[in-house]
Order: C-alpha cells, then structure tokens, then sequence
C-alpha cells in the first residue's frame, strides 16, 4: 500500500539551549530527512525571531565566499563536487584569516601574471606603432630634445584627432597620422617648443599617450624594433615561469580552497536557518517534519549533538495537512520514472493516493494502443534499456527517461502483435486481434471504451481520496466521485443502449441518470446535511439552484468531451498504420524493383515514423493522462518536500 | 508604415501610457513632501508604483538601501518598454539604458580609486540585469581587483576596455580617475549620438529634440564646469567636450573655452531658459551656474511632458518617459536623503526638479 501513498509525516517540535542550535542544525541537515517548518505556530506567546546576530553572519559569510570565489576564478579553479558529509560551521573570524592569508598568496603571483601580459601586450604596441617608421633613420630620443621644435609621437582615438586639431586652431602645429587602426591611431605632432605647455595639455586632454618606449628600446626604429623583439622574447619567457607558479599554487590548494567555499557556503545556509527559527530568550524553537520511520533515527542524531535537547513528536493535525511536505515512497526503477512524470504535473497533497503507480501503468499502455508496432516497440524497448543503463556518455542526462521509454516499448510491442504490424508490414505476422487500418470503426469505439474505464478508473481514485479524508459527502455527492459515476455510467449505458440491447432497461437507466444528476445538482446541499454544516444554502435559493443547474450541464460536457478525447487513441493507431502505408509507397516509387533504394527508404522512413511519430503520441499521452485523467482525482496542490540541508542534496548533485 | 510596424509602435505606445500613468501624481508628492520623517515617507510610498520595491525587512531599509530599492522601479519600465520597443528604436533606447552601466562603472572606478570596500560601494550603483554588458557581479570582481588598473583589466571582454585601457596612461600619469571618466562620458555620448543619427522621419526628430536636447545641456554644463569649477584651459575644455549637437554649436563650446561672457553665450542657446546676463548681476558664477543647471533640468521635463501631449506614432514618448523616470528616482532620492537627514522643507523643495514641472503643467 505504501507506493500508492506519501510516506507518514510525524510533527517534531525541538526545544533545543542556545550553546546547542549549532551542533542540532547541523545533526538535522545531516539526516536529509528533516523538513524545516515555520515555528509561529507554536502555541505560545514568547517567539521572537533571533534575526539580527545571525544575519550578520550571513552576510559575512556571503562576502568571504565571494572573496573565496574571486580567489579561486584567478587561479582558473571550480568549486568541485559538493561534499559527500555536511560540512561543520567554520567561525567568521578564522574563516577571514584563512581568506586574507589565501587572497595574499595569491595576490603576487597572480598579479606578476597579469603585468607580464601587459607588459608583453605594450610591447607588442610598440613594436606596431614603431613598425611603420623602420625606414626612419633619427633617434626617436633624440626627438624629445630639440632646441626650437616640440615633437610628441604616439597614440590616440580617432574620435579625438578633430577634437585636438580644432583646439589647437590658434596655436601653430602640424598633426601627422602615421598609422589608423581604428579605435585608435598613431600620430605625430609638431609644434614651436615655446608653446609646449599648450600642446601637451592639449595633446593630453586629448588622450593623446606619447609613445616613449623604456630606454632599451630607444634608437633608431630599426633598432628599437630589434630590441623590442628581444624584449618580446624575454617577457613571454617570464609568462612561462610565472604560469609555473600559478600552476604550482593551483595544484597545492585546489582541496583547500574548494574545502574552504563549501564550508563557508554550509555555514551560510546554516547561520540562514538558524535566523528562521523562533526564540525564547535562552532556547531556539524549532520545527520541522520527519518521515515517521525516521523519527527515532533524527531523534538520535539530535541527542547525540545535545541532551539537552527535548523532542515533542507529535501526529499532523487535519488543518495542518494542506503544509506537510510530500515525501513520495521510493519504489522500483519503473515507479521513480514515473514519479518525475507526475511531479512535473504537482505534488500529491498529503493523505492523497500517489497517482504513480497507477500512471506507471495507464501511460505506457495509451502509448502502445496508438503505437502498435512489433518493430518500433522492440526498438524503443531498445532504446529504453540503452538510455537507462547509462552506457552512452552523451545520454547519460537522459537516463531518467529510459524506463519511461522502455515501458512504452514493451506496450507498443505487445499492441504491435494485436496488431499484426512488424515495422509497418502488415503481412509477416497475424494480428491477433485486428488491423487498424482495416477495422477503423471499430477501433474507434474500442478505444472510447477504453477511454471510460480510464475515466471510471480516476473517479475511483477520486472516492478513495475522498474515504481517505473522511469526506463523505464529497465521496456521496462530488461530480468526480459516487454520484458522479452512477450518472455517468447510466449515460453511457443510454447511449450503448441506443445501438446494441442491454440486460438493463433503459427505463431504470434513465432513473438512475435523473437521481444521481439530482444529487449532483444539490450535492454541496446533501454534503453540508451531511456533515452538519448550516445554513444548507449560502445565498439566494433561486441562485443556487440555477447555478448547480448548470454546473451540472458543464459535466455532462464535461464528461462527453473527456470520453471522446480518447478517440484519439483509435485515430493514432489508424494513422501509424497509415504511415507504414505511406513508407512502403514512398519505397516502391523509388525502387519498384525493390533494389537498394527500395529497403534504405523503408528503413528511413520507419526512423521517421519512430522519431517523429513517436514524438506526437508521447505527448498525446501525457495530454490524457495530465488532463483527462488526473483532472478526475488528483490536485496536485501537495506541498514540494525539500529537506533541510547545508550543501546540494544527493539527489541534486 | 507596415502594418506590422505600426502594431509595433501602437505596442509601444500603450506601454508607455500605461507606464505613465504609474508615475507619482502630484498629490503623492505632496504626500510625500509632507511626510515628517523617514519611516513615514516610506509609509507614503508603499502606496505607489514604488510599493514592490520596498517589500524589505524594515531593519534592512536604511535610506542609503532604499535609495538603492527605488531604482528598481527604473530598471523596471527599462525593461517593460526594451521588451516591446520596435526594432528601430531599440538601439537608441538600449543605448540610454547604458548610460546606468557607464554611471556605476564610474562610481566603482572612484569607489577603488579612494580603496572603499565593495559593500560600500554596491548600494550606490544601479542594479543591472537582463540588459546589462556589465553585472553587478562584473563591477564586484572589479573592485575586489584593488587597483584601478587590474579592474579594467578585469573588462577585457567588454565594449568599454579599448577606451578605459588607452585612457589608463592618463590615469597613471594623474593618480586621479578624472581622465577615465570624461573618456567613458565622451565616448557613451558619441555613440548616442550615432544612435540618434541613425533613426528617420518623425522618430530622428522627436529623438533629436529630447536626447539632443540632453546632450547640449551635458556639454554646455561640461564646459561651464571645466571652466568655472576646474579652470582648464581653452584647449583642454574643448578637448572634454563634443563636438556635436543639437542647438549647442561648436561656435558656443570654444567660446566658452576662450573665455568669453558664459552668460551671454547660455542665453543665446537656450534663450527662453537662461536668463539675459543683465539679469543676474549680483550672482556669483557659481551660483549662476547652480541656478542653470536647475533651469535646464526643469527644461528638459517641459520637452518630456510635451511629448505625451503630441502625435502618438513616434520614439518622444519612451524616450520622454524615460527621462521623467529617471528624474522622478533622482528626486525621490533627494527626498529620501532629506527626509533621513531632517533636512528643512525650504532647503530641499527648490531642488526638486519634476514637482514645479507638474505644477505647471496642472495650472
């Protein structure tokens, strides 16, 4: 019974001292099965939130991990798998010890680095500006020290030359471009030596950088640029030695940084729940939810971290239920395929069955009944298995599928031998029921049959949600439940009794469509009667009665459009039998002597009636499972179970 | 016009009306003016537009943190309106959106340049998302570089590394982060400038009247400073200033940088603004200036304001709004920095730019 149902949850109120909120918060993220909740219930008067001290942490926390980060991105290191343990509080003050003695030892040869880069970066300007002048045969020093001109050679944006000649109209000077490479370009500028305060602020303001290569480099163009090459030599030369270092730095503290970014990341979550809990002067409140199979274990890893801890387990009360945290029972492979199917539609409220297993069934079999093929079901079987074994690297991320696809080969593959279809031929193998394209009516009408035993099947469901929650007059009166299916089935059996004769008459049929319908106009009526509630009828008599009226016309629609969306299912089967025709057509018309051409095309085409085809129905089925069939019985209003811990969860990693 | 552009436009426009029609009224700054102090203007704005920005701890909300929370609304309508602007249009208002990016790369440039740390910094930026070439997080690794010349380093891969990494010589030279500013204001501008150039029709015109209405007051305002406050020479301020613009000739620029009457030059390029030099005799060039820059802002609004009144099929009303946007977080910041400090109501009511604006336009 326990895969139909989420797990038990058990109420833990913890008094825990304030000396002992670390060690217990540690102990319960340590289980992986303590649901943090929020502890203003608590019946008393005295919870206060112990926010600010702990906030503070978390914000000195949260810096340090950026510094760490900083630290680890400079010397080019990920943070690495989380650890497997929860990792223990690490102090704030030891912590900015650990950080700055880090960010020092990091911070030379790092910074050594990047200046060689630049350095190697400047000289490569250099050797591109100086390059168009190697013809040149002056001292570019000797440039600087003339008696009469003022010369200044070097670069600025190109935006900015206009700019400078036009702040310059009154003053006598030449600018030259020797070099556009734009944003930038390389000038020459000349002008009187008495007015050299003018020019260089112009020239400055202008951002103008004069090319003033260090003294080694000095000379004639040609000469520079030999020695700029030297210096390009010696400078990737050190970038070499430096890498070595960083590497060396990197090798040596790889651990302790990673270490050090998931200890500060745990302490911050830490500090973060902690802020969350309630106080009472010298005691943390704190409450949360524990799976009841694991309320002993939890219980013995908090007293190990503090006797003086007490421990109030208590039963979820009903108002509480809507809250608790929906822990889905671990079940086979098939099951927690299935169980991401079902959470992606929402979680199962709790003390609501678990539509899971129940989907675990119907959906490979809608599958098969619109894919009926021996072939296509062997393959996807294939595939299935393939993507579940985690086998191929490149689809490992897809391995949660794989027994989904696997079931719904296997379906396909059974439906292929009803069928009689291996890969489209209709003729290798009998059909042991018949074949689609020849009987179209009659899948038809199959597959609405099939269709309102699903839907009977969800509004079972529904009745036994309802029993479950002791609520009975939803169980008696509700459109999805007893009175629901009686009106339902009398319409069916109606509309059957209008083609084929049926043991019952349809006198009693009509009877019974016209009670149940009575009882789903007045059902909210006959529930509050039932349980208790008054008044019987919220507003004016005459309102109530138009509006169950015509909520009642909107199930009968209702009901009628979700049995016939299952025609769907026959309308698929005729279609995929269809494009076995299609393929075989296609075949003949490229190879008529059924040569080379003949078989690839077959083959190509039963991958496009896999991939493409295949595609469509699957998402056909989670239509009528996602809306026809789980609209019957389950909310998926249930609350996400996300338990407390200091580091990613194993299964998030 | 296609049809497609033209539902485009229409997208545009209902946006920004609808937009609009979120910005405080004037009887919510009344409201807010009159609140006694802190706690009660945040009281008052929980009731606006601003309300989902400050749904913060309270012990969290210092002024200089709501300061900072207000500004979402801003990033807010950026995004609103660059999600459904034309095709034409987004460039210009993609680049007006930079100039956020280029104010806090100016302020974390300072912030390391004085060695403030990076939470002292952080509350005094814009806060950047989906639009941004440059995170928050981006600017936080800047300034944990700790020099001005490492965090631009840290820019390699962004459009503003080429101009911030010639303009370092000039930093280096000076120790002063002045040259790095005016070389990302002058080179944001020129590129708004383009951006503008590029629109057509009814779009370039409404464009050119209110950014090339805000580029002249920037660069009339520049020079004056640079000449008033910071006595540079003629050379120098026209080397800080654009050579583009809309009522702003370069004629006026190097006048201004030669040392000729500023207030005469002022007035002839805004004269229904800048009053006649006569006028103002007893005013300190200073004081005048302050004075301007007032005129001007308050300007500036009217030609916002008039473009909601206008034809509605052209890029004025975004832009228009935008700017009422921005002005109307500056205000509110002033207020919040008033209100946080006690400041007397005769000190900081005449430095609210959009209120007398609306008061206008309302009599």
């Amino acid at each position: 019974m326990s895969i139909f149902r989420p797990q038990p949850m058990k109420k833990l109120h913890l008094l825990v001292p304030e000396d002992d909120i670390i060690p217990v918060t540690e102990a319960l993220a340590a289980t992986h099965t303590f649901y943090l909740a929020s502890s203003e219930d608590m019946d008393t008067a005295c919870v206060v939130c112990a926010v600010d001290e702990w906030r503070q942490w978390a914000v000195t926390f949260a810096d340090l991990e950026r510094r760490v980060v900083a630290i680890m991105e400079s010397l080019e290191v990920d943070a690495g798998p989380p650890p497997t343990g929860t990792p223990h509080l690490i102090a704030p003050e030891v912590a900015r010890v650990d950080v700055e003695h880090l960010e020092r030892e990091v911070e030379t040869p790092v910074h050594e680095l990047e200046e060689d880069y630049r350095h190697l970066e400047q000289l490569e300007r250099y050797v591109a500006q100086i390059e168009p002048l190697r013809e040149l045969d002056v001292d570019l020093g000797s440039l600087r020290s003339l008696r009469y001109l003022w010369v200044m050679l070097g670069q600025m944006p190109l935006a900015n030359v206009e700019r400078l000649q036009s702040s310059l109209e009154h003053v006598l000077h030449e600018l030259v471009v020797l070099r556009r490479e734009p944003p930038l370009v390389t000038v020459v500028l000349f002008g009187l030596q008495e007015d050299a305060d003018i020019l260089e602020r112009a020239a400055h303001s202008a951002y103008l950088n004069p090319l003033t290569p260090p003294p080694d480099y000095r000379g004639t163009p040609a000469e520079a640029l030999e020695a700029l090459q030297a210096g390009l030599a010696r400078t990737r030369q050190h970038i070499a030695e430096h890498e070595a270092v960083v590497e060396h730095l990197r090798q040596m503290r790889i651990r302790h940084l990673r270490l050090l970014l998931w200890r500060l990341r745990a302490s911050r979550r830490l500090v973060e729940t902690i802020a969350t809990y309630g106080r009472l002067h010298f005691t943390y409140l704190v409450v949360g939810w524990v799976p009841a199979r694991q309320v002993e274990a939890v219980r013995e890893r908090v007293m190990l971290a503090s006797d003086q801890t007490t421990v109030d387990v208590y039963a979820p009360r009903a108002v509480e239920e809507p809250q608790i945290p929906v822990v889905q029972a671990k079940g086979p492979g098939l099951l927690t395929a299935f169980q991401g199917l079902v959470t992606n539609y929402g979680y199962p409220r709790y003390g609501e069955l678990d539509p899971t297993p129940i989907m675990a069934l119907t959906f490979p079999l809608v599958f098969g009944v619109m894919f009926g093929d021996v072939g296509h079901g062997l393959f996807l079987a294939l595939l299935g298995w393939l993507l579940g074994s985690r086998r191929v690297r490149a689809l490992r991320s897809l391995a949660g599928v794989g027994p989904i696809v696997a079931a719904c080969g296997g379906a396909s593959l059974l439906f292929g031998f009803l069928y009689g279809s291996v890969f489209g031929f209709e003729d290798l193998l009998p059909a042991l029921w018949l074949h689609p394209l020849q009987n179209i009516t009659t899948v038809l009408l199959a597959t609405v049959g099939f269709g309102v035993g699903i839907l009977t099947l969800g509004m079972v469901q529904n009745m036994v949600n309802a029993a479950l929650a002791r609520d009975w007059g939803h169980l008696l009166f509700g459109h999805s439940a007893f009175a629901g299916l009686l009106f339902y089935w009398s319409l069916v059996g109606l509309a059957v009794g209008s083609f084929v004769p049926l043991p019952v008459p349809p006198r009693l049929l009509l009877v019974v469509a016209g009670l149940s319908g009575l009882a789903l106009t007045f059902g909210d009526l006959f529930a509050r009667l039932l349980a208790g509630y008054r008044p019987l009828v919220e507003g004016e008599p005459f309102t109530y009665v138009m509006q169950g009226f015509f909520e009642l016309f909107e199930t009968v629609i209702a009901l009628l459009s979700n049995t016939l969306s299952y025609v769907r299912m026959g309308a698929f089967a005729v279609a995929h039998g269809a494009l076995g025709l299609v393929v075989f057509i296609l075949a003949e018309m490229v190879s008529p002597e059924r040569g080379v051409g003949y078989w690839l095309t077959v083959v190509l085409g039963n991958l496009f009636v896999i991939g493409f085809e295949g595609l469509i129905v699957g998402i056909q089925t989670l239509r009528l499972e996602y809306y026809e069939f789980f609209s019957k019985f389950f909310s998926g209003s249930g609350v996400h179970p996300r338990p407390l811990t200091l580091v990613p969860a194993p299964e998030e990693r | 016009m296609r049809l497609q552009t033209v539902a485009a436009y229409a997208q545009i426009q209902a946006t920004t009306r609808a937009l609009y029609a979120d910005t405080l009224s004037l009887t919510e700054w009344d409201a807010l003016i009159r609140a006694p102090d802190f706690a009660g203007l945040l009281s008052n704005l929980s009731e606006t537009a601003y309300a989902p920005t400050l749904e913060l701890d309270p012990l969290l909300l210092t002024p200089r943190r709501a300061a900072y929370q207000i500004r979402w609304r801003l990033v807010e309508v950026y995004e609103k309106l660059l999600r459904r602007t034309p095709a034409t249009l987004r460039p210009l208002l993609l680049q007006l959106w930079r100039l956020f990016e280029v104010d806090n790369l100016k302020a974390a440039l300072r912030g390391i340049a004085v060695g403030a740390p990076w939470p002292q910094i952080r509350h005094l930026l814009y806060p950047l998302s989906r639009y941004a070439q440059l995170t928050l997080e981006d600017l936080e690794r800047m300034v944990r570089a700790g020099t001005v010349v490492r965090a631009v380093e840290r820019l390699r891969d962004t459009p503003y590394y080429e101009t911030l990494a010639h303009a370092l010589d000039r930093y280096v030279l000076e120790g002063r982060p002045f040259p790095l500013e005016i070389a990302l204001d002058l080179a944001y501008r020129r590129e708004l400038w383009r951006d503008v150039e590029a629109l057509s029709g009814k779009d370039r015109e409404q464009a050119l009247e209110l950014v090339g209405t805000l580029l002249d007051v920037d660069n009339l305002l520049w020079a004056l400073r640079f000449r008033i406050y910071h006595h540079l020479s003629s050379e120098e301020i026209i080397n800080y200033t654009l050579v583009t613009g809309y009522r702003l000739r370069d004629e006026d620029v190097r006048a201004i940088a030669a040392g000729e009457d500023v207030r005469a030059i002022a007035h002839r390029v805004f004269p229904r603004v800048a009053p006649q030099p006569e006028q103002s005799p007893l005013l300190t060039d200073r004081a005048w200036l302050i004075d301007l820059e007032q005129r001007l802002e308050r300007h500036v609004m009217r030609l916002c304001l008039r473009a909601f009144r206008g034809e509605p099929f052209h890029a004025g009303l975004p832009l228009a709004l935008l700017r009422i946007q921005e002005r109307e977080v500056q205000d509110l910041t002033l207020l919040i920095e008033a209100k946080a400090g006690y400041t007397p109501r005769e000190t900081f009511l005449p430095l609210l730019v959009l209120r007398p604006v609306l008061l206008e336009a309302a009599s």
